[in-house]
């Protein structure tokens, strides 16, 4: 079977991986760090139910929907499923709730409108002037422990899994990408991989793998900065009924208690500083839906790239589409052997991963089925029982 | 005005590479609320893109950014930089762990004796039932461990001729217990070999170092009492 090369160890790349391998192609994955170092792992955990995407962004959050129904099934070891809530605070929050009802419906996703009393009995963390809420499927992922589910199955069947391998050019011929040379940053020295197909699933820096094969892609990375702290406030994720904003979702896991998030655009996703002034903003947003985060130092304080796709015309990078495109570099630049994952989100790594697999599969004229929807996980421990670095 | 900087001085190692290993020191300017992690990224990305550390999550849920700071073993990404300026802070793997590279180590050996199936989440702490969702069956949550290793690499007793399971297994098998009773005589079995927890003396360096709040020591005693009376209510 062919070898196909992945660049870039994140979530996108570990689910492709699980699915290339599942159908029988040679799989080595490359990512210049550890694992799900770049943007994946530094996600908040929000397993979206979709409902955030339901009142601007409909094919997201169907698609969130019937992902976050497979991942429950797929690794529930690594998910805290307690639903979620939409809470209004003010009344204009509330003048969208049967909207946000009637869209998340229309995408499928179930919803259940609660008094304000009632949700205040399920949260009592919640500012007890909270309008009115309607819960939905939301649940925390550990986003570390998730995606290394697929890495453990790739790897356990037969996957190669390269980290701290990073590509430093790409080898073309005539036309064609036929590998990368990767520099393996534990012996230092610097390895030929020869592939049949390549794929870029390098995430925000997908432009940068892009660049060495001297084609651009339309991805913008888009940071975002989360801060944690002290103490599980609540059982379910807390988000505001309202427009997708900043500082608008609260989510438990373990002892902590984590806030999301800002966003804005940048050039280049390994010059991001924290600006100043954002860890202040995300407190007092979210304190306005859990006035207990308010005076709580920050336990930690990080920041994330998301891989945002850059193909409407959208400035506004809280509305720029959460949606993915699997780029067939031949269709676009004349450059076989060359296809670049773009956008997507965290819930969604299995669906991406699976058109990516698609059209690998149609690229050399296989027809397999995809298989991941069903097939089992092994456990994430399995592969840092088995997973050797070097010699 | 000079921004002030903190001198990191990190042990360098890569087998047949940088070897033996070598101290090394990089000068970084302290940005506000600055994590050790967030200067190993600096450190990276702007002086040496070779340096090699493991990190994920950035928020202590992962446990991968584990190394030993100032001697001690903690998470890098929760760890503040509090030195003054012109200090130095000084980094190294974790002990115990096989090193491959700078501050990353093999994980290989922390899971040996994990069964990988072992459970990661538990029963939620809800309170009254008013709290639980309709149509959620039962409140969960994610465990406390991180599996980050300090505790093993804290541990005095693990170096030691006499093979020991460590703190991380010994919680691990104490919480299994808990979180499946059916399995409870197998587990305390596990417990009572001879590399189990008679080996443990007490030291509780685990529980010092743990930055998750499993208290190792307290559940490796927990073990203990279970062995010695297993009719005892836990």
């Amino acid at each position: 079977m062919e070898r196909i090369l992945i660049i870039g160890g994140g979530g996108t790349g570990g689910a492709l991986a699980h699915d290339l391998t599942l159908r029988g192609f040679q799989v080595t994955l490359v990512e210049k760090g550890s694992l799900l170092s770049g943007t994946s792992g530094r996600h908040h955990g929000l397993l979206h139910s979709g409902a955030r995407y339901a009142l601007h962004d409909m094919d997201t959050a169907r698609e969130c929907y019937r992902e976050n129904q497979i991942l429950r099934r797929l690794a529930p070891q690594a998910i805290e499923a307690n639903d979620g809530l939409f809470v209004a605070i003010t009344a204009a929050d509330m003048a969208l709730q049967q909207a946000f009802i009637d869209r998340c419906t229309a995408a499928g996703i179930p919803t259940r409108r609660l008094e304000r009393e009632a949700a205040l009995a399920l949260e009592p963390a919640l500012d007890p002037g909270i309008l009115g809420a309607v819960q939905v499927p939301d649940a925390t992922m550990d986003a570390w422990r998730l995606p290394l589910h697929f890495f453990a199955t790739a790897h356990f069947n037969g996957a190669c899994i390269l980290p701290f391998h990073r590509v430093d050019t790409l080898d073309l011929s005539n036309h064609q990408v036929i590998g990368a040379m990767v520099y393996n940053l534990q012996t230092g020295k610097t390895e030929r991989v020869a592939a049949d197909l390549v794929v870029n699933a390098a995430g925000p820096w997908t432009g940068k793998i892009a660049a060495m094969a001297g084609i651009e892609t339309s991805v913008k990375p888009g940071p975002g900065v989360m801060v944690s702290v002290e103490g599980r406030l609540t059982n379910m994720v807390i988000n505001r009924l309202h427009p997708a904003g900043e500082g608008d979702i609260c989510l438990p896991q373990r002892n902590l208690t984590i806030l999301g998030t800002t966003a804005w655009i940048a050039e280049d996703p390994d010059t991001v500083q924290l600006p100043a002034g954002h860890v202040e903003r995300l407190q007092a947003l979210c304190a306005r839906l859990l006035p207990g985060v308010a005076d709580t130092p920050a336990h930690a304080v990080w920041w994330a790239s998301r891989p945002l796709l850059d193909d409407a015309g959208e400035e506004d990078p809280m509305r720029m589409s959460r949606g993915f495109a699997c780029i067939d570099h031949r269709l676009n630049d004349n450059l076989e052997g060359f296809i670049s994952l773009v956008g997507g989100k965290a819930t969604t790594l299995r669906a991406m991963a699976k058109e990516a697999a698609d059209l690998v599969c149609a690229k050399t004229g296989r027809n397999i089925q995809c298989g991941t929807a069903t097939s089992p996980l092994r456990p994430y421990r399995q592969l840092l029982q088995t997973l050797r670095l070097g010699s | 005005m000079a921004r002030k900087t903190v001198l990191f001085r990190i042990l360098r190692y890569k087998p047949g590479h940088i070897d033996p290993p070598v101290y090394q020191d990089f000068k970084v300017h302290l940005t506000p609320a600055m994590s050790v992690l967030d200067a190993l990224e600096s450190i990276r990305l702007t002086q040496d893109a070779g340096l090699m550390y493991r990190h994920c999550c950035h928020h202590a849920s992962c446990g991968t950014c584990a190394c030993i700071i100032d001697g001690v073993p903690a998470l890098a990404c929760t760890t503040r930089i509090e030195a003054p300026a012109g200090g130095i802070i000084t980094l190294e793997p974790l002990a115990q762990h096989r090193c491959v590279g700078d501050l990353a180590v093999d994980t290989n050996d922390f899971f040996e004796d994990f069964d990988p199936r072992w459970t990661s989440l538990r029963k939620g702490e809800q309170g009254p039932a008013s709290r639980r969702p309709e149509g959620v069956n039962q409140l969960t949550r994610l465990e406390n461990c991180i599996e980050c290793g300090c505790c093993v690499s804290a541990c005095p007793v693990i170096p030691e001729k006499d093979p020991f399971l460590g703190p991380a297994v010994l919680a691990a098998v104490n919480n299994e217990r808990r979180n499946r009773p059916r399995d409870a005589a197998t587990l305390l079995a596990l417990a009572a070999r001879s590399d189990g927890t008679r080996r443990c003396k007490r030291h509780i360096a685990c529980s010092r170092v743990c930055p998750s709040k499993v208290y190792p020591a307290r559940q490796i005693a927990d073990l203990q009492r279970a062995i010695e009376d297993p009719s005892a209510k836990q």
